[in-house]
C-alpha cells in the first residue's frame, strides 16, 4: 500500500480525532501492560498526539487507562477507556512501541501503516520459552554465589530453580492466577533447595534455600513504582507497589511453608 | 583480592542475562545488561573491600546504582533500547535477598517465640536486618531512576530512529 506523503516528503499522519482516540487507547494499553513507566506513557502518547495536530490528556489507573483527544481549543473532544492487558513484562515490546511512536512523530508512517504496525507488535510471539528456565536457572545459582553459597548451594539452587521455573511456565500457559502460581513455584523451589541442609550436602544451606526463590521477585513492578512516584503518579505508582507486595508476600508464603514441611529452621 | 573481584564481575553478569531474560529486552541488549551490571556490581565491591574498612552496605549500594543508572542511560540511545530494559537485570544482583529471609525469618521466630529473652532476641535481628534490607531497595531504586530524570532529553529519545544523540 501507498503511503500518504506531504510536500516534504515525510508520511501524512492525519486521522480523525476518533481513530486516533481509539488507536492510542490501544497503543497505551499495550505500553502500560509490557512494563512502561507513566512517565514514558504521557511522553509517547503526547508524542503521537501531537503529530496529528491534537493533544491528547491520559488518566493512568492500576487495571484502567482513560485517553482523552482534544483540539488545541478544546471544541471537540473524544473519550476511550482501555483495560491493562494481563500479559508479562516484555521489553522487546516496550521497545518497539517507543519505536514507532518517534516513526509517527517524525513523519516516517502514516495512519494505516501505524494501525498495521501496532496489530503487528502486539500479536507478534513472546520469542523462545524453551531456553528461558536452564537461562533463568543459571542466573540464580550465579545469584547464590554471590550472596556466599558454595559449589553444592549453586547446583542446589540452579535445580531448584530450573523445576520451579518450568512450573511457572506450566501454570501461566494454563492462566492459573500469577499469585497462586508464585505460592506454588516457591513451594516447591525451596522443598527441592533444602535438599542441601537435610543431606547436609554443602556447608551454606541457609544460603542456597533464601536465594532459591529469588526469581519470582517482582522487581520491574518495584522500580516502576518508584519512577511513578518520581513523577507524582502516586495512585499508579501505590498500585504496582501493592501488585508486587502481594507477589512478595506470597513468595514469602510458599517458602515458609516449605521450610515447615522440610523442618528446617532459618536461624 | 583479584580474583574475588573478577569472581563477583562475572557470576553478576552471568545472573544479569539470566534474569534480563525474563523481561525479554531485544536480544542486542543483553550484552550491555551483562556488563552494566558487572560495573554496578564490581563498583559496590570496591567500595566494600576499599582500603580503611569499606563503606557500608547501603553508601556503597547507592553509590554502585547510580553508576548503574548513569550507565543505562548513556548505553540506550546507542543500542535503540529504553534505559529501563537495562536497569532491572542490572540491579538484580544488588538486591539484599539475604537480608530480606533473615528478616522473614526472624519474623517468624519472634512469633514462635513466646518468651521475653529470645523474642527481643529475634526481634532485633527482624529489625536490623529488615532496616538494612529496606533501605538498600530504597537507595538502590533512587540510584537507578534518578540518572533516568536527570537525563530526560537521552533517555526518551533512545529509541528514535534518526536519533542524533
Amino acid at each position: 500500500m501507498a503511503k500518504m506523503t506531504d510536500s516534504a516528503g515525510g508520511c501524512v499522519f492525519r486521522p480523525s480525532a476518533k481513530d486516533l482516540c481509539a488507536f492510542l487507547s490501544d497503543y497505551a494499553g499495550w505500553l502500560f501492560s509490557c512494563g512502561a513507566t507513566c512517565v514514558r506513557l504521557e511522553k509517547n502518547v503526547g508524542r503521537i498526539a501531537s503529530a496529528a495536530g491534537l493533544r491528547a490528556d491520559l488518566s493512568i489507573f492500576p487495571r484502567h487507562l482513560h485517553i482523552t483527544v482534544s483540539d488545541s481549543c478544546r471544541s471537540f473532544l473524544f473519550t476511550a477507556v482501555s483495560s491493562i492487558h494481563d500479559c508479562p513484562v516484555n521489553f522487546a515490546m516496550n521497545t518497539r512501541l517507543s519505536k514507532l511512536s518517534w516513526d509517527i512523530a517524525d513523519g516516517n508512517v502514516d495512519f494505516v501503516c501505524a494501525r498495521r504496525e501496532l496489530e503487528e507488535i502486539t500479536t507478534a510471539p513472546a520469542g523462545d520459552n524453551g531456553r528461558l528456565p536452564l537461562m533463568v536457572a543459571c542466573a540464580n545459582g550465579a545469584f547464590c554465589r554471590l550472596f556466599g553459597g558454595d559449589a553444592v548451594a549453586m547446583a542446589v539452587v540452579f535445580v531448584a530453580t530450573f523445576a520451579g521455573f518450568i512450573i511457572k511456565q506450566v501454570m501461566g500457559e494454563r492462566r492459573v492466577d500469577q499469585r497462586v502460581t508464585v505460592v506454588v513455584c516457591s513451594f516447591v523451589s525451596s522443598v527441592l533447595a533444602a535438599a542441601d541442609g537435610l543431606f547436609a550436602l554443602g556447608s551454606t544451606p541457609s544460603i542456597a534455600i533464601g536465594t532459591s526463590v529469588l526469581y519470582l521477585v517482582p522487581g520491574i513492578p518495584f522500580i516502576n513504582s518508584f519512577c511513578d512516584v518520581v513523577d507524582r503518579h502516586y495512585i499508579c505508582a501505590f498500585g504496582r507497589l501493592m501488585n508486587a507486595l502481594v507477589i512478595t508476600a506470597c513468595l514469602s508464603a510458599g517458602l515458609c511453608g516449605g521450610m515447615v514441611m522440610m523442618n528446617v529452621g532459618m536461624f | 583480592m583479584f580474583w574475588q573481584f573478577f569472581q563477583d564481575a562475572l557470576f553478576a553478569a552471568i545472573a544479569a542475562i539470566g534474569f534480563a531474560a525474563i523481561s525479554r529486552p531485544p536480544r542486542r541488549a543483553y550484552l550491555f545488561c551483562a556488563v552494566i551490571a558487572a560495573a554496578g556490581h564490581s563498583v559496590r565491591f570496591m567500595l566494600m573491600h576499599s582500603a580503611g574498612g569499606g563503606w557500608h552496605i547501603v553508601p556503597a549500594t547507592a553509590a554502585a546504582s547510580v553508576v548503574i543508572g548513569i550507565l543505562a542511560v548513556l548505553v540506550s540511545p546507542k543500542t535503540k533500547v529504553p534505559a529501563e530494559a537495562y536497569l532491572y537485570p542490572a540491579l538484580l544482583p544488588m538486591i539484599p535477598g539475604v537480608y530480606a529471609y533473615r528478616t522473614f525469618g526472624a519474623l517468624v521466630m519472634c512469633l514462635y517465640n513466646g518468651g521475653e529473652a529470645s523474642f527481643s532476641h529475634y526481634f532485633y535481628l527482624f529489625a536490623s536486618n529488615g532496616l538494612t534490607c529496606f533501605f538498600i531497595l530504597l537507595v538502590m531504586v533512587v540510584g537507578a531512576t534518578v540518572p533516568i530524570f536527570m537525563m530526560k532529553k537521552i533517555s526518551f529519545q533512545a529509541t528514535r530512529h534518526n536519533s542524533s544523540l
